[in-house]
This record gives structure tokens, sequence and C-alpha cells, in this order.
């Protein structure tokens, strides 16, 4: 496993200073976009923000940039990982946090993209979905900023 | 020591300043809760503003866009700005001079201008932006000027947590924030950090 630590790709990482706040910038700026548009069709399906009939176009409009900015999100990611793969695997809070990514992945492309793209969607089942959907979403967050504040 | 210096430092040694600011579990939540609203509701300003530009949400009418997501940008910049004032006014002592910070209040205070500028024009005049033949340039030029100052306010906002502080101005620093400062990622920071301060 201490290859991992001190694989080059790591070591060239390293050697500047700017590499990981930047890198930090864009999962910032990016999960800002690909989580937000993905709220905003959450919102819809709550009954609040464009009317939950509205969900199906929403969800046309904004998944080109939702699909876009999750690739910058992981691609930038990847890159904090890499700089210290193992101090990563062994924080807690970062095995929270994947294990949500999966979740919340898995669950927008499947259930919420049927729900959210279907007509006629019944307020229970939209308020459920969209619900499931935020808290999925906030946990990915919350578990990444954690993993500054738990003690590996 | 400045009357900005004496406030920060009076601000900081409150009782819930230290309590917050000393908290292993109220503090990362407010600053997951304020880093999860640009999530949430940073898309919604984001999304008004690629409506403004027309590269999205083209079937919906741009009242619609701003109208309907007003109510949800609200709550949103209400909590995200109280949580701000958590996290900044509990460590004042170490964010006045901080220049991250100092640029980041910057943009904040131009977003607020930007707003006074373009509100009567643009964001409540929605109806006229939505009968024109096409999208007028001071609504493309509003929001992507709004995309630019909240980008920057994000970016300036992460950057905080680097600054290494101005030991060597001769202005003392208190017992910093460990998790703040020297985050287990940061190790050439750690280094430095161990350097200034052996104890």
């Amino acid at each position: 496993m201490l290859f991992l630590q001190a694989n080059p790709v790591a070591q060239a990482l390293n050697s500047a200073e700017w590499v990981f706040p930047t890198a930090e910038i864009f999962h910032i700026v990016g999960f800002g976009i690909s989580i937000g548009t993905i709220a905003a069709v959450d919102f819809s399906l709550l009954g609040g923000g464009l009317r939950r009939k509205a969900a199906p176009r929403l969800l046309r409009d904004t998944a080109p940039w939702t699909l876009t900015a999750l690739t910058i999100v992981i691609l930038a990611g990847l890159v904090l990982f890499l700089t210290m793969p193992l101090d990563y695997l062994r924080n807690d809070s970062f095995r929270f946090k994947i294990i949500a990514l999966i979740f919340a992945i898995a669950f927008n492309y499947t259930i919420h993209r049927k729900v959210a793209s279907s007509e006629n969607i019944s307020p229970p089942l939209g308020i459920l979905v969209g619900s499931v959907s935020l808290i999925l979403w906030v946990s990915v967050v919350a578990g990444g900023l954690f993993i500054a504040f738990v003690t590996a | 020591m400045n009357s900005i210096a004496a406030f920060s430092q009076w601000l900081s040694e409150r009782d819930w300043a230290m309590d917050f600011a000393g908290s292993a579990q109220v503090y990362p939540i407010v600053l997951a809760t304020h880093l999860a609203c640009i999530a949430v509701f940073g898309g919604l300003i984001l999304l008004t503003n690629l409506r403004l530009l027309g590269w999205t949400l083209k079937s919906f009418s741009i009242s619609d866009v701003i109208g309907r997501f007003r109510i949800w940008k609200r709550i949103g910049f209400v909590i995200m700005v109280t949580c701000g004032l958590l996290l900044a006014g509990s460590e004042a002592n170490k964010y006045y001079y901080n220049p991250y910070f100092l640029v980041k209040l910057t943009l904040l205070v131009l977003i607020g201008v930007h707003g006074l500028v373009f509100r009567p024009s643009v964001y409540l005049n929605t109806q006229e932006l939505d009968r024109a033949p096409v999208i007028p340039p001071r609504a493309k030029l509003a929001a992507g000027l709004s995309l630019a100052l909240w980008i920057g306010v994000v970016s300036m906002g992460r950057m905080i947590g680097y600054y290494e502080g101005p030991s060597e101005l001769g202005i003392p620093l208190g017992p910093v924030k460990q998790s703040l400062y020297v985050q287990p990622q940061d190790r050439s920071l750690c280094a430095i950090w161990t350097e200034r301060f052996p104890d």
C-alpha cells in the first residue's frame, strides 16, 4: 500500500504549493454547479421553485451542466485524493463521503431521473425523491468537509 | 492597535465566540452548512444567470426562473450569511488582517452594488426582458458579472484557510485553530507552522 503514498503522481502534485488549493477551488465551484443544478430539480420535485410538472423540462435543460460539472468535480477530487491517498483511505469521513457519493450518483441516474422525467409526478413521490436527493448530496459535501476535522 | 483590530480582538474574546471556535462539533457543522449552501442555493444563482445569458432553461421564461427561485435564494442567503457571521465573528482576531477574507468581503460589497445597479433594469424587470426579441446586453452583462463575482467569493472563501498569518509583521496571533490553518493535507504549511510556533 505504501507505493500509493509515494507514487510519482503524488510526488509531482506535492512538489507545487498551488496544486492543492487550485484543485480545491475547481472541486468546490464544480460541486456548486453539479449539485446546484440537481438541487434546482429537487426543489421543483418538492413543489417549490419551478412547478412540479416542470421537472422533466428542468431536468432536460440542466442535465448536461450537471454531468459536465460532475466530471470536473470528480477529476479535481481525484487530484486531491492522489496527493496523499493513504491518509484519505484511513480517514473515516472520507470513507463515509465516498459511500454517500456512490449512493448519490446511483440514485441520481436511476430513481431520481426516472421520477423527475415522468409527467404527472404525484406530490408524495416528488417530495420523497426530492428530499432523499438533497439529503444524499448534502451528506457528500458534509462528509468532504469533515475529512479535515476527524483525526485519522 | 487600530480600532478594527481592537474590535476584532474584543469580538473573538466573547464567551460565545470562544465556545464556538473551540468546539470540535459545532464549528465544523456550521462550516459544513455554510459549504452545503454553495451547493444547494448557489446553483440557483448560477441557473438564474445562465438563463439571463440564454445558455440554458430556454423553455422557461426569465420571469418564471427569477420569480420562482427568488424565495429559495433568499432562504439560502440567510442561512449562508448566518453561518458566515458566526465563523468569521468568532475568530475575528484572525480574520481582520487575512487578505483573502478582505478580498472576499470586498467582492460581497460589490455584489451588493451589482444588485443596486441591475435590480431595476434586470432582476425586477423580467417581463420586459421576456418581451424583448433577444436578451438585452445589459441583462447578459449583469449575469456575467454576477457569475464572476460569486465564483470569486467562493474561491476567496476557500483560500482564507491557507493564509499563514503575518507573524513577520509582529502582529500577535492567538492560539490558532488547528483545523482551519493546518489541514492534514497541507504538509508544506504544517512544516512552516511548526517552524514558527514550536510549541
